[in-house]
């Protein structure tokens, strides 16, 4: 069944036609053009910086060799220059900014509940290698009631999960809730499965250019 | 759920009033109706409008006119409602009442399109009176008198004419003939009959003379003649002697003169120079005013500008009209030209006015006049002028208004006592967000500092006849100060007055001498300066004073009570002393009753929580008359005595009689009736004023004694219309306070806190919120708070206006052009419209310059309630105007609270309703949330008329598509959406994973969103097409919503229901599961069902008072507030629902509606119970007071305490 209820098939081809340019605009790299504002395209990719009337016309660009040649360069010159920064980085201060966020982190959560941190701190240190932090888990699985309450307030709270919870990824694989509810969440922003169980995008729903593909992601971390 | 309904604040908005003389003599009132409300309001000698009467009628008032009878000297005033029946009114003056005089039914109840009701027209000489539908039907009653002159009104005549619509009606001035009636009209049985439309468009108006046969008794068609099609208002022109007779004809862009066998006089109604030319110019609101030799009408067009209109005559022939421009003013529903020279302007929306009349538009200005009217190829020929500061009228006084209340939000921004109403009101300029406490307003006379930090503060006379007092005396810790009232306030050395010692107590004793107690004696002050001074015995002091004009108590520490009196000499007699078990808490005195010598009654106060009244006649002096224990010792006790009345200026009977009020250290005020003769007390009542001790004070308001409590914060207690009030006062916490009055202010009070004095006067009593109004530019729509903030971010859209810049540039233009310098006023353009005394045209005034209709403006105001200063005010371009926002965090994105608002973009509602685009902006917060920065829109394909956060995602209601998004990079990405939805989605509420959406025209639909499919199911919906205007979540399982036929509703999905939709392991059920008709698979049960009589715009849940129980409040379009409190116990529901019953039949409403019809109107009522019908028994005469009361196996006060108890527990 259809979400759109199935009641046109007529409306949601010339809808779907309509939509092509926004996909192919969508497929593209937001940072590889600039839309300008009388509709046009520049590539801001290629030296020259050529403008093209259209989305079709700036996709068939894209594939051009021409334009191939000048990303690569592009591409070479932001690693070099990322290369650099990180070198400067590492010189300037020992410290990487990963555990610098890890510590402050852990510092938000200690000050606001010192006694389980504590336990959880001789906790660790018995059992190497991390234990499973069970509240975290309990609060992923009422994430869905805590935003419910539309308060409004837990912006912050949500952050910091997210944060935890790439920390627990590095970690170790996934167990079996934590991947539902992973599964849930990409079901929940329009992905669906097919029967080989490889997830593809459903047609109705609009997609970030950069959102991650969870054939991917579930696959590289179980 | 049992519910009572209470209006907390009556309608503020006016549909139309009436002046004359209801009291009768040469006295002028003016009658306003506020849709279900009629009030009588006078000017008083300040020129500040007092309202002297509000009658809930619980009816629709529809029309209203007054008559006079030949040779009489009061008015009556007649009443067009819906209750399909004629009522007739007179003003009690000594019951302050409206007395019915007649009541007759013609019709069905209702507002229907043939009952009449909607127009009323009396004949100039009141010997008829004709009442109207808007089709169809028009009856005709002779009024006339009986031999003991009382008002007669006969049986109904009929001027029927079916197929016809009818504009307006007047009675036309022709002396002592038969009375004529006048009627736009407009015959549509041809209309009806073609099917081409060609008939339609040849629809002619008629300008249509009605004669009443007064011989023959009987009405007939006179006259009858084509009129102008845009004709749509008539006014009545004197005759008979003093005039040509005949009617006004007001027109689109005319005013024509008519009478029978007269030639048409026509004038051109003058325009504004920057109006549109495709838009006409229609008048609104029309006055005439009639002296002995002349008379003139003042017209007022939609656009607000008041024309003088004056004919030439000579005889019976109409020379010229004339039309000059007057002066401008808001758009008013009603206008009033008072014979004692005011002018009274009822405003359509926002403030009402009061004006005088500085000259009566003497001077030369822009005229058009029948004489020079050109006719040209392109039509007449149009007269123009400029709008220009107010020459003929200054305002004097306005009367708040509230109309019409868009959205409301109670919260507690400021951290206040009570929570705070900020409602958003009034339309286009006049708009404003209204910030209201529940209190009284006051007005802050003077504050200075003092020296050190005062203890008490006493006001005294020198002469008990003086009309100000002489001293203001101030108690230090250790020290007392004496200031001297006259042209300033002094300090003074030669009252006679110990300033070496702390006070006690202050008093003017006798006729002309002054007391002072201070710890170590009593200090008394004679007239010529001699000084006698008693002094405590041995080592004790006085603790406490209780003192009236002739009897003084002092209580020394020990408990030891001692008795002075006035003798005849004027010397203060030492008469009895008493010892107390304990140390007295505190003491007081009633007052000397008139014409006697002296008080009877002394209240004691003591520390084991009792409070004893002690006699103080010769006889058994000292004795104990009664006793009382309270809950805690009392700290403050007051004597206040209510004067018999029988109705008067001020309420209705009640007999004298004497309350006794104490503070009690719990802060609780606890109040009981003392028996006169025995000092017996009985019913007693209490009430939590604050976490403070009350301090009782005696004040005078309004000639009256009232008191004022003095605990955490300022409460006053006064008697209003006949009841008593104890309401707070908007002001900080007080220690000490005195009344005052000097010849800059009559009735004031003088108080002292921290180490300041302050004089401020207690204002517009009888009302239960003050407010602070914030201007706003555009019509505002809605708001949302920021909730970390605590800022408000408020939507506002007007359409057919110009955007700030553009009236700013056409502005400096027409100054330019005028000559007049720019006199920078930019910034006022931006922080809304304050100063109009600095800006000559003030758009608040004048309003804004119109634009084609197809044109909106728009902006986004974030705004500091605290300060109230905007910080962001973004004005949105291209046509697109602001309908929905809401505040949305979505998960795992790094933006924290963003702020989504739904636009469109050219919105036009005719001929039909379309549009270009609907957008939805995102906005986010920066420096602090004082600005916005716009994200990033996305347009979308309808108009999105609701938005909502949902699971960290948004929910917008678009069109009749519900469709959840997520926040993208450039745009929203579209998640999942729902199509199933009737007409329009106007709110969305939700709670955990159910989505409560609201419906245009068909209620509520409740809703599930399942993550493991991303599909969104409408599972319940509602049986009755409702027309949601507002709607507020109460449970999980229960929605409350208004429609907008002024019913307020409660859905609820039954229990079984619910758990079988919450318990679906597979998920099946509810999708696969099919409703009957494309209705939802589940229906929700109305459990409540009311019928307001206005229409809802904003529910909430809220509590108004610290601690209490939440109730709903809501807020209507004709600006009142209302509250529907849940009953918490059976016993109360019973009782009220008994009361209620019997004052539908003791007590049936004024206008002549049944009250259960009326609450009824729509949907039949139910499990509410009207609390302003029951609050209405008080009014009652004493006999049906008590004839309820026994039925109700009470006392009449007891009912009076149980409506006071459950109004406490809402406000």
């Amino acid at each position: 069944m259809s979400v759109f209820g199935g009641d046109s098939w007529a409306r949601e081809a010339q809808y779907r036609k309509r939509r092509v340019d926004d996909l192919i605009i969508e497929g593209l790299e937001a940072s590889a053009y600039k839309k300008l504002p009388n509709g046009k395209f520049a590539c801001i990719i290629c030296p020259n910086n050529p403008v093209l009337d259209t989305p079709i016309m700036l996709s068939a660009h894209v594939n051009g060799s021409r334009h191939r040649a000048a990303e690569l360069r592009h591409k070479d010159r932001e690693l070099a220059m990322e290369e650099e920064v990180n070198k400067r980085l590492a010189l300037s201060d020992c410290v990487s900014t990963n555990a610098v966020a890890n510590a402050s982190v852990k510092q938000r959560k200690s000050t606001s509940r010192p006694l389980i941190e504590r336990a959880r701190q001789a906790a660790s240190e018995v059992f190497p290698g991390g234990v499973e932090q069970p509240e975290m888990k309990s609060a992923i699985g009422n994430l869905v009631t805590s935003c419910g309450g539309d308060s409004g307030s837990n912006g912050s709270s949500i952050e910091i999960e997210g944060s935890h919870k790439g920390l627990i990824r590095e970690m170790q694989p996934l167990d079996y809730r934590e991947r539902q509810e992973r599964e849930l969440k990409f079901t929940a922003a329009g992905w669906k499965r097919d029967c080989h169980g490889r997830w593809f995008k459903d047609e109705n729903v609009e997609f970030d250019s950069d959102e991650e593909d969870p054939n991917i992601v579930l696959n590289n971390t179980s | 759920m049992y519910l009572y309904s209470l209006t907390l604040q009556q309608a503020t908005g006016i549909l139309c009033a009436i002046n004359g003389s209801f009291s009768g003599g040469k006295s002028q009132e003016i009658v306003v109706a506020r849709g279900k409300v009629l009030d009588l309001l006078r000017p008083d000698e300040n020129g500040k409008l007092q309202s002297l009467l509000s009658v809930e009628i619980f009816g629709a008032i529809r029309s209203l006119a007054q008559f006079r009878l030949t040779g009489a000297q009061k008015d009556y005033i007649v009443v067009g409602s819906d209750s399909g029946r004629i009522v007739i009114l007179e003003y009690n003056k000594e019951k302050n009442t409206f007395d019915k005089i007649h009541q007759e039914t013609f019709g069905k109840s209702g507002c229907r399109r043939i009952v009449p009701g909607q127009y009323l027209a009396i004949d100039p000489k009141g010997r008829a009176v004709m009442i109207g539908a808007c089709e169809k039907q028009k009856l005709v009653y002779v009024l006339n008198r009986d031999t003991a002159a009382r008002l007669t009104i006969s049986s109904p005549l009929e001027a029927h004419k079916s197929h016809t619509l009818v504009y307006s009606i007047c009675g036309v001035d022709c002396g002592f003939d038969n009375p004529i009636f006048a009627a736009i009209e407009l015959d549509y049985s041809e209309a009806d009959q073609d099917p081409t439309g060609q008939a339609a468009n040849e629809a002619q108006k008629h300008l249509t003379f009605y004669e009443l046969d007064l011989g023959l008794n009987h009405v007939s068609r006179k006259w009858s003649e084509q009129v102008d099609n845009g004709a749509n208002l008539l006014v009545t022109v004197p005759g008979g002697g003093d005039g040509p007779s005949g009617v006004l004809v007001c027109a689109e862009n005319f005013v024509i003169y008519k009478n029978q066998g007269h030639p048409d006089v026509r004038a051109v109604i003058p325009r504004r120079e920057d109006l549109p030319a495709e838009r006409g110019v229609l008048i609104v609101s029309a006055a005439m005013h009639k002296q002995k030799s002349m008379f003139f009408f003042l017209l007022q067009t939609e656009y607000g500008d008041i024309f003088k209109v004056t004919l030439e005559h000579e005889n019976d022939r109409v020379k010229e009209l004339k039309i000059k421009y007057f002066d401008t003013i808001p758009v008013t529903s009603s206008l009033c030209v008072l014979k004692s020279g005011f002018l009274f302007a009822a405003s359509e929306f926002g403030n009402h006015a009061l004006y005088q009349f500085q000259a009566i538009g003497g001077d030369p200005d822009v005229e058009a006049s029948s004489a020079t009217l050109m006719e040209t190829e392109e039509g007449f020929q149009p007269v123009f002028f400029q709008p220009r500061k107010l020459k003929n009228l200054v305002r004097i006084d306005q009367v708040e208004s509230l109309m019409p209340i868009m959205d409301m939000k109670v919260i507690n921004l400021f951290e206040e006592e009570t929570p705070q109403v900020f409602s958003l009101c009034g339309r286009g300029p006049r708009s404003s967000l209204r910030i209201l406490r529940p209190g009284l307003a006051i007005s802050e006379m003077a504050v200075s500092q003092l020296p050190g930090v005062p203890s008490a503060v006493w006001t005294v006379k020198k002469n008990v006849n003086d009309e100000f007092d002489a001293y203001i005396v101030v108690s230090f810790a250790n020290a007392t100060l004496v200031l001297s009232i006259g042209e300033t306030v002094e300090e003074v050395s030669d009252s006679g007055f110990l300033d070496t010692t702390p006070s006690l107590a202050v008093s003017l004793i006798g006729d002309d001498s002054l007391m002072q107690v201070h710890p170590s004696g009593i200090r008394h002050i004679r007239e010529d300066g001699r000084i006698n001074e008693w002094r405590t015995p041995g080592k004790r002091t006085i603790v406490k004073v209780g003192s009236n004009r002739l009897q003084v108590v002092i209580a020394l520490s020990g408990g030891e009570l001692i008795y002075f009196e006035v003798d005849m000499t004027g010397q203060l007699m030492e008469v009895e002393k008493h010892e107390m078990s304990g140390d007295i808490a505190c003491l007081d005195i009633a007052p000397v009753p008139e014409g006697r010598q002296r008080s009877r009654f002394l209240a004691v106060g003591s520390y084991d929580n009792t409070i004893r009244i002690l006699s103080l006649d010769p006889d058994d002096c000292m004795q104990v008359l009664s006793l009382q224990s309270v809950s805690s010792p009392p700290e403050s006790l007051l004597f206040l005595e209510v004067q018999a009345s029988i109705g008067g200026e001020d309420g209705a009977d009640h007999p004298a009689s004497l309350f006794l009020n104490a503070g009690l250290q719990n802060g609780v005020l606890f109040r009981t009736v003392v028996d006169m003769v025995t000092g017996q007390l009985s019913d007693a009542r209490s009430r939590f004023l604050g976490l403070r001790a009350p301090k009782l004070f005696s004040v005078i308001v309004r000639g009256r004694r009232a008191m004022l409590c003095l605990s955490s914060r300022p409460w006053l207690g006064y008697i209003h219309q006949g009841h008593f009030l104890l309401t707070p006062l908007s002001y900080e916490t007080l220690e000490y306070a005195a009344s005052f009055s000097s010849d800059q202010c009559a009735e004031g009070v003088v108080a002292v806190a921290g180490d300041a004095l302050r004089v401020f006067t207690i204002e517009r009593l009888g009302e239960s919120f003050n407010e602070t109004a914030v201007p706003l530019r555009y019509t505002p729509r809605k708001f949302v708070l920021q909730p970390k903030r605590k800022l408000l971010v408020i939507i506002e859209s007007d359409q057919g206006a110009f955007t700030a810049e553009e009236r700013e540039a056409a502005k400096k233009e027409s100054f330019e052009a005028a000559g007049v310098g720019e006199n920078g006023n930019t910034e006022q353009m931006e922080n809304g419209e304050d100063e109009e005394n600095s800006d000559p045209l003030s758009d608040e005034q004048y309003g804004y310059p119109k634009a084609e209709s197809g044109r909106w403006v728009s902006c986004i105001r974030v705004l500091d309630p605290r300060t109230t200063q905007t910080t962001c005010l973004l004005e949105l371009q291209d046509n697109e105007a602001a309908f929905s926002m809401c505040t949305v965090n979505f998960h795992d994105k790094e933006y924290g609270t963003l702020l989504a608002v739904g636009t469109a973009k050219g919105l036009q509602f005719w001929p039909k309703r379309s549009f270009e685009a609907g957008y939805i902006h995102i906005y986010r917060f920066r420096e602090e949330g004082k600005v916005l920065e716009l994200l990033h829109k996305t347009q979308v394909e309808g108009v999105p008329l609701a938005l909502s956060q949902f699971q960290g995602r948004l929910l917008a209601g678009i069109g009749s598509v519900l469709r959840l998004y997520d926040l993208g990079k450039r745009r929203l990405l579209r998640k999942c959406e729902n199509k199933l939805f009737p007409n329009t989605i106007t709110s969305i509420h939700t709670y955990r994973d159910r989505i409560y959406v609201g419906d245009m025209q068909e209620s509520f639909h409740y809703c599930k969103y399942r993550r493991d499919e991303n599909q969104l199911y409408i599972f319940a919906d509602d049986t009755v097409p409702r027309w949601l205007t507002a709607a507020q979540h109460i449970d999980f399982d229960t929605m409350a919503g208004a429609d907008k036929f002024g019913n307020v509703y409660f859905v609820r999905l039954p229990q079984d229901v619910s758990d079988e939709i919450e318990e679906d392991p597979t998920g099946g059920k509810i999708k696969w599961e099919q409703g009957k008709l494309n209705g939802a698979p589940n229906k929700v049960e109305e459990i409540v069902q009311f019928h307001v009589g206005d229409v809802v715009t904003c529910l909430q849940k809220a509590s108004l008072i610290p601690g209490g129980g939440e109730c709903i409040i809501y807020g209507t379009v004709m600006g009142s507030l209302g509250a529907l409190l849940p009953f918490t116990s059976r016993d109360d529901v019973d009782f009220f629902s008994h009361l209620e019953m019997h004052m539908r039949q003791e007590h049936p409403p004024l206008c002549g509606r049944d009250h259960m019809a009326y609450r009824s109107a729509y949907f039949p009522v139910k499990d509410v119970i009207d609390g302003d019908l029951c609050e209405q028994f008080p009014t009652l005469p004493m006999d049906m007071q008590r004839k309820i009361a026994d039925e109700l196996d009470r006392t009449p006060a007891e009912i009076l305490k149980k409506l006071e108890e459950i109004r406490n527990k809402i406000i």
